[in-house]
């Protein structure tokens, strides 16, 4: 094959544009990409906090539109209701929370010292039973805590984004399904009303169901000489969103607790059945959950461990207490599409229907 | 500044007209002009291209559509999806409406002559309304039931009259 020194250089030159070209195109691309994520990166924990605010409060609204309150006005009067309770409860609130807190705080390098030096004696334990372990030191990894939250902003931007997503969260709905082309809008339009109806009733239900555990552990453990009960109760109740392992962590500072304080008795052994018989076997797993939660949201405990993995990846702690209901979320949506392909036997599904 | 005002006190138009035209329509006889107003949250308009096809037999049906303008043929296809017509509808016609209530596939097809707009009440809108408003739900059924057991009585004495001529041959 002849090539010609104007040949090659010709395709020295095309073969040189390209790949320029290719590089200034792809590194836009990701400063796009990167751009859009940094910008979206504030926004995406008020907007799933403020979406589950909605979802709560949302058939409360609901119910006072049936008393022909307009939708606007009922949702500013349960806003403008909350933040009276909040005022009046808050300056108690406030001193009562901030004392504990401070407190706790104060007491916190005794209880995770006192937790290392369990941790420790068991590791020695362990070790004079199995050699091998000798490499694993389990005490360097206790984690320190870091508020994550930057509150003061999630207290301002939630509220308003729940407002909104009250009020036009039906119109938002609407005008994005109105972009679907015509062959496909009914079934869009469908489809986002069942999905939409099965989440919101989902984290309802989940929220619901945390809060009510949330208060059990609460009054269980005012019953005892542990402190920090309404602490410890908001912890279990806030883990308790993720299944199988929230309930785990959410004991854990409980029991480190009262292991140290109140030591091995009567009120150890009953705040451990509180946890795990009273809160977790009987009120959630025969009452709460056949109740509040609807049985095809279950995940696979596989898929729950991806889901914390994953959030805790992205967005730490937060992520990986709202990872497993988007998680849940999703899996809403793909049985909801395969049931309604299943009611209509759509034409790609096999049968068709006589014509 | 009268420009501003103009802006803020102007009633609009095409709104209106919307809610005079829903109100010709048998299925929204029984609502009151209070109705209309939160009627015309629930319509989806929609506009069609000459020979768009709305739906087609079989497809997943999920609501009722009233035509504001342009024409609708209804056709079905035989087993060698020949296309037979079998109406013509104008403005003011509604079809589509046997599937509001339960879910069932559409039994025809319909596709647009012209360029159409078509208003569609669909079901989950229907269900999201009898939550919110019941009574405005309750009128929509009303209209609705009297218009499809309207339609079932003709259709028995359709039925009626094809039997006795199939007889008398």
């Amino acid at each position: 094959m002849n090539i010609t020194r104007s040949q090659f250089l010709f395709f020295y030159l095309v073969m040189t544009a390209a790949l320029a070209s290719g590089l200034a195109i792809f590194s836009s691309a990701s400063t796009i990409a990167l751009t859009l994520r940094s910008a979206a990166a504030g926004i995406f924990v008020p907007l799933i906090l403020a979406l589950a605010t909605a979802f709560v409060l949302d058939p409360v609204v609901s119910r006072l539109e049936k008393y022909h309150i307009p939708r606007s006005r009922s949702t500013l009067a349960i806003f403008f209701l909350i933040l009276t309770l909040l005022w009046f409860s808050g300056s108690w609130l406030v001193t009562y929370t901030q004392q504990m807190w401070i407190s706790l705080v104060q007491d916190f390098p005794r209880y995770s010292s006192g937790l290392i030096k369990y941790v420790k004696e068991a590791q020695i334990s362990w070790q004079e039973q199995f050699p091998f372990l000798i490499q694993y030191d389990l005490t360097e990894k206790v984690p320190t805590p870091k508020s994550a939250l930057k509150l003061g902003s999630l207290l301002i931007l939630v509220p308003i984004f729940a407002f909104f997503f009250i009020r036009d969260g039906a119109n938002i709905r609407r005008n994005l399904i109105a972009l679907a082309p015509n062959r496909y809008f009914e079934m869009a339009h469908d489809l986002s009303y069942l999905i939409s109806r099965q989440t919101s009733r989902f984290v309802r239900g989940r929220i619901i169901e945390a809060s009510i555990i949330g208060m059990c552990i609460t009054a269980g453990l005012s019953l005892t000489d542990i402190r920090y009960a309404p602490l410890l109760g908001l912890f279990a109740g806030i883990t308790n969103l993720v299944p199988y392992v929230g309930p785990l962590v959410g004991m854990i500072p409980g029991l480190t607790i009262a292991l140290i304080d109140l030591g091995f008795g009567p009120q150890f052994w009953w705040i451990v059945i509180l946890y795990v018989l009273i809160s977790q076997v009987i009120l959630d797993n025969f009452i709460l959950i056949p109740i509040l939660i609807s049985r095809y949201a279950n995940l696979h405990p596989l898929l729950v461990i991806v889901a914390i993995i994953m959030g805790g990846k992205i967005y730490g702690v937060l992520g990986m207490i709202i990872g497993v209901p988007i998680l849940s979320a999703c899996k809403i949506a793909f049985i909801q599409i395969r049931h309604y392909r299943r009611a209509f036997s759509l034409p790609d599904t096999g049968t068709q229907l006589p014509r | 500044m009268h420009n501003l005002w103009d802006r803020i006190l102007r009633s609009n138009k095409e709104e209106e007209s919307l809610s005079t035209f829903l109100q010709r329509i048998p299925v929204f006889s029984h609502l009151n002009q209070k109705d209309f107003h939160y009627i015309k949250t629930l319509i989806h308009t929609r506009t069609y291209d000459p020979g768009e096809i709305i739906f087609e037999q079989g497809d997943p049906g999920s609501g009722m559509y009233v035509i504001r303008s342009g024409h609708v043929t209804l056709f079905t296809r035989d087993s060698h999806n020949r296309r037979e017509d079998l109406s013509v509808l104008g403005p003011g016609d509604f079809f589509g409406e046997t599937t509001i209530a339960t879910p069932a596939a559409r039994v025809i097809s319909a596709s647009c002559n012209e360029n159409c707009e078509l208003l569609g009440l669909f079901r989950s809108d229907l269900f999201a309304v009898a939550e919110r408003r019941p009574e405005i739900a309750n009128r929509i059924l009303l209209g609705l039931t009297s218009v499809i057991s309207e339609r079932l009585q003709n259709a028995i004495l359709e039925l009626r009259k094809h039997s006795i001529s199939e007889e008398s041959e």
